[in-house]
């Protein structure tokens, strides 16, 4: 979408523009202004307080704060480009003492969980639309027992008689069939365990009779929805855990800010 | 070995009738009434006498003095004929919104939207007990079928608005009926002892077939009251003097194809998953020679072209627009070389229509119109699939094949603010629902989840349709259309939880929920039963800014759109 294109374009070339004019003012003011290390800290401050508030917008949707696709757009952009004034705060060095590489590991692990958010969201949901199966992440355990259920039924039900559908359904799909499965490998786009299990039931047909040949293919469609639910599982996990480093890093980043800030004023008699 | 198969005799017209206690002696009575007794009941056929339709589509209502009989803006699927008694028509100004059981526009106050940030802790919809009480002005009755509502202070109504008054053998409501418009006006029950006889569209529509009178006279009644004021607001018709309208007036035919219940049928057959556009009444024949130009009144249809062994469709087209006009220029223009339809226009649903003969339309309208408004040339050797009619240059290119498909297949051109999620941009966060939780007492008034083609989805979320069946036969009038932007609302305070508008909606985007008192417990009735309301997506009309859904997608993944063309769709993947 052009649209999308274009946001990108404007917020890299404002990033640059201004990633490149906060080095020349480093340059310049560097050494020039006395409480040089109060005012980049403060625009650092300032910067991460800003950015916080995307988080204050998604609580209060009710109220008329502009679109939450604005604000992300602010964050993203405005979160680069702290890590530059960061960076600018520090004088390129490495902070001294454990309280202040303390307060640089959060802000660094902070903006690379952002850093990895923003990729997971820009990749991840394509992957799920390509896949298709569309599932609602709190409903998958439901359909993976529907799932299990029916399957259970067609090998081990009644009407069922084949033994040997019985015994490769116990050994085999049971444990497929009643939990996720493969995380990992769906993260990383392995079809390896899906293809197995298929060959696996391919290898029974020469077994069966017409009836039971039926059976196996209706078992092989619900073990590629098994599947398909494992991979919807798998990436929307990711999309929703990435948060879950970021938001609370932030909060723990705040509190060591807001010290920071007390520690400064208080031993140091300002900055310099 | 095969199962046998389960024999039914075939499913017939009356099989349900429209009720089930009309008597013989009713139908008698009928047949002895006018219009009915000056009906030739050997005109009918033999499938659908006149006594049947009498018996099978119609019913005989009692009203109170002050009930409210049908609501101005309400959508409506009979005619009233008035037996006995009298009725009374608000002519001007309209009854306020609270005496029809709806809510007064307008957004809520400053106090009202920062109240929204403490009572995000309170049980989803929770009401008060002053909230469930009937709105000053209005009372309620439940009869042995239904609920009525009565307007209690009549001579203040009466002082403060202009009324008439319809007596016994005064017809009402057929237009609305007939052309799936909303009421144009309330009218309630002026004496105790009103006797209604309300008549299905069904039953009209057969009665006006073979009764000459009837159909006159609601032809007349329709050419005078509608019709008009149609034609006039149509930009074709506008370069038109009022003779040479009047006189293309008299000669536009009226017809309605498919079935007015179209949404249960509908549901039924896309359950079966047998929706197909073969299967769908035929307006225009591609192929036939172009005898009229076609204007959609109400309802929708569908432009095909014969595709392999079967039909594709290249676009559908609702209320307010026409099909024919290319053509007809055309052979206006180029009368030695005449061309023919080139698509197929079929109903889907239900479809209200008006045909202008070619022969008013050459003599008439062509030469009124100026060069500019006249459709291009046809290139009759290029393949015109690339310009679709009624739709914006490049339609084509961003909206595929298969997306139009899918939007006719499951009706969602209905829409007019149809909720839809590009899912390569959906992280599934779910900030739509929370927002629409928040802004909504606590209770999300959607599912982000629907029928998807390609990576668009179209999720279950109150589409506001342009024919919006669950506004049929509300009791309360407690769903209604917003009266600024249209939007379909509920107003929570007068729904009864009748589950009428539920059971309607064919896209499942109405929920019963069950309703709490402040302390968080359920309310119920006498008999311990939850007292439950409709809920459905509002737009947040009550709210500043917009839909709090599209608001909140910080990917822009999600949009309200109007799918009643394909403009807007087309404009928001072109974005």
């Amino acid at each position: 979408m052009k649209r999308f294109r274009r946001q990108l374009l404007l917020g890299v070339f404002a990033l640059i523009a201004a990633t490149f004019a906060a080095l020349w003012a480093h340059r310049r003011f560097h050494h020039a202004l006395p409480d040089y290390a109060f005012l980049t800290g403060w625009v650092l401050f300032v910067a991460m307080f800003v950015l916080t508030f995307f988080n204050a917008r998604k609580k209060l949707p009710f109220l008329p704060l502009g679109k939450a696709e604005t604000w992300l757009q602010i964050h993203i952009y405005l979160g680069f480009f702290t890590v530059v004034l960061f960076l600018i705060h520090l004088n390129f060095r490495l902070p001294p003492g454990w309280f202040e590489i303390t307060l640089a590991w959060l802000f660094a692990l902070v903006s690379a969980s952002g850093v990895v958010g923003l990729f997971f969201s820009r990749t991840l949901p394509r992957r799920l639309a390509t896949r298709g199966g569309e599932a609602i992440f709190e409903k998958i355990p439901a359909l993976r027992h529907a799932l299990k259920t029916a399957a259970e039924n067609l090998a081990l039900g009644a009407d069922a008689q084949s033994p040997f559908i019985a015994e490769f359904y116990t050994r085999r799909l049971a444990p497929f069939f009643v939990g996720p499965k493969n995380l990992w490998l769906h993260f990383f786009e392995s079809r390896r365990p899906l293809n197995a299990l298929i060959a696996e039931l391919d290898d029974l047909r020469r077994f069966a009779n017409d009836a039971e040949r039926e059976k196996i293919e209706k078992l092989a469609a619900l073990v590629r929805q098994k599947d398909g639910l494992d991979y919807h599982r798998s990436l929307q996990l990711a999309l929703k855990l990435w948060l879950f480093v970021h938001i609370p890093l932030t909060y723990g980043l705040i509190i060591f800010t807001l010290l920071h800030i007390v520690l400064v004023f208080g031993f140091s008699g300002g900055a310099r | 070995m095969a199962a046998a198969p389960t024999i039914l005799e075939r499913p017939q017209r009356w099989d349900a009738a429209f009720d089930a206690d009309m008597t013989d002696a009713d139908v008698e009575r009928l047949l002895a009434t006018a219009p009915f007794s000056a009906m030739d009941a050997e005109k009918f056929p033999k499938r659908t006498p006149l006594r049947e339709i009498l018996r099978n589509d119609t019913r005989i209502l009692k009203f109170r003095k002050g009930e409210i009989i049908v609501r101005q803006g309400d959508y409506g699927t009979s005619a009233f004929l008035i037996l006995n008694g009298a009725s009374r028509i608000v002519l001007k100004p309209d009854l306020a919104p609270s005496l029809l059981g709806r809510q007064a526009p307008g957004k809520k106050g400053i106090f009202r939207t920062l109240a929204q940030l403490w009572n995000g802790s309170r049980p989803p919809e929770t009401f008060s007990r002053s909230q469930l009480q009937q709105a000053a002005g209005l009372g309620a009755r439940q009869t042995q079928k239904d609920v009525r509502v009565f307007l209690q202070d009549l001579p203040r109504i009466l002082s403060e608005h202009r009324t008439d008054t319809m007596t016994a053998g005064d017809l009402f409501g057929e237009i609305g009926a007939l052309s799936r418009m909303p009421r144009a006006a309330t009218i309630f029950a002026d004496t105790d002892d009103a006797e209604l006889l309300e008549i299905r569209w069904q039953g009209l529509r057969d009665l006006m077939k073979y009764s000459d009178a009837l159909r006159t006279h609601v032809n007349k009644i329709y050419r005078e009251r509608a019709l008009a004021s149609y034609l006039r607001a149509t930009p074709m018709f506008q370069h038109l003097t009022k003779e040479q309208l009047d006189r293309v007036a008299e000669q536009v035919e009226f017809a309605t194809y498919g079935d007015y219940d179209w949404s249960g049928e509908y549901k039924r057959l896309a359950q079966a998953g047998t929706v197909r556009p073969e299967k769908e009444p035929v307006i225009v024949q591609e192929g036939d020679y172009p005898n009229g130009i076609v204007l959609l009144r109400a309802g929708f249809a569908r432009l095909s072209q014969k595709f392999g062994g079967g039909e594709r469709t290249l676009n559908y087209i609702g209320a307010g627009h026409h099909y024919g006009l290319r053509e007809i220029a055309h052979n206006w223009r180029h009368k030695d070389a005449p061309v023919n339809f080139k698509f197929s226009l079929r109903a889907i649903g239900y479809t209200h229509l008006l045909i202008v003969p070619t022969r008013v339309m050459e003599e008439i309208v062509l030469p009124s119109l100026p060069k500019s408004d006249l459709p291009p040339p046809l290139e009759i050797v290029k393949d015109d699939l690339d310009s679709p009619p009624h739709a914006e240059k490049g339609v084509r290119e961003n909206v595929g094949v298969e997306v139009l498909e899918f939007l006719t297949e499951n009706r969602f051109f209905n829409g007019t603010a149809s909720m839809v999620i590009d899912l390569d941009r959906c992280t599934r966060c779910d900030d739509c629902v929370r927002a629409c939780a928040s802004t909504h007492d606590n209770n999300p008034r959607f599912l982000r989840h629907g029928p998807t083609t390609g990576s668009l989805m179209v999720a279950n979320a109150c589409m506001h349709c342009a024919d919006p069946v669950c506004m049929i036969g509300c009791p309360t009038g407690a769903i209604h259309r917003e009266s600024f932007a249209g939007q379909v609302v509920i107003n929570p305070d007068t729904c009864i939880g009748c589950k009428a508008c539920f059971n309607n909606c064919p896209y499942d985007a109405i929920r019963m929920v069950e309703i709490r008192d402040k302390n968080g417990e359920f309310m119920v009735d006498q008999e311990m039963k939850p007292i439950t309301k409709a809920t459905k997506c509002d737009l947040c009309v009550e709210s500043y800014g917009g839909p709090s859904c599209e608001r909140a997608c910080p990917h822009g993944a999600l949009t309200r759109l109007n799918l009643n063309n394909l403009d807007a769709l087309s404009k928001w993947l072109k974005l």
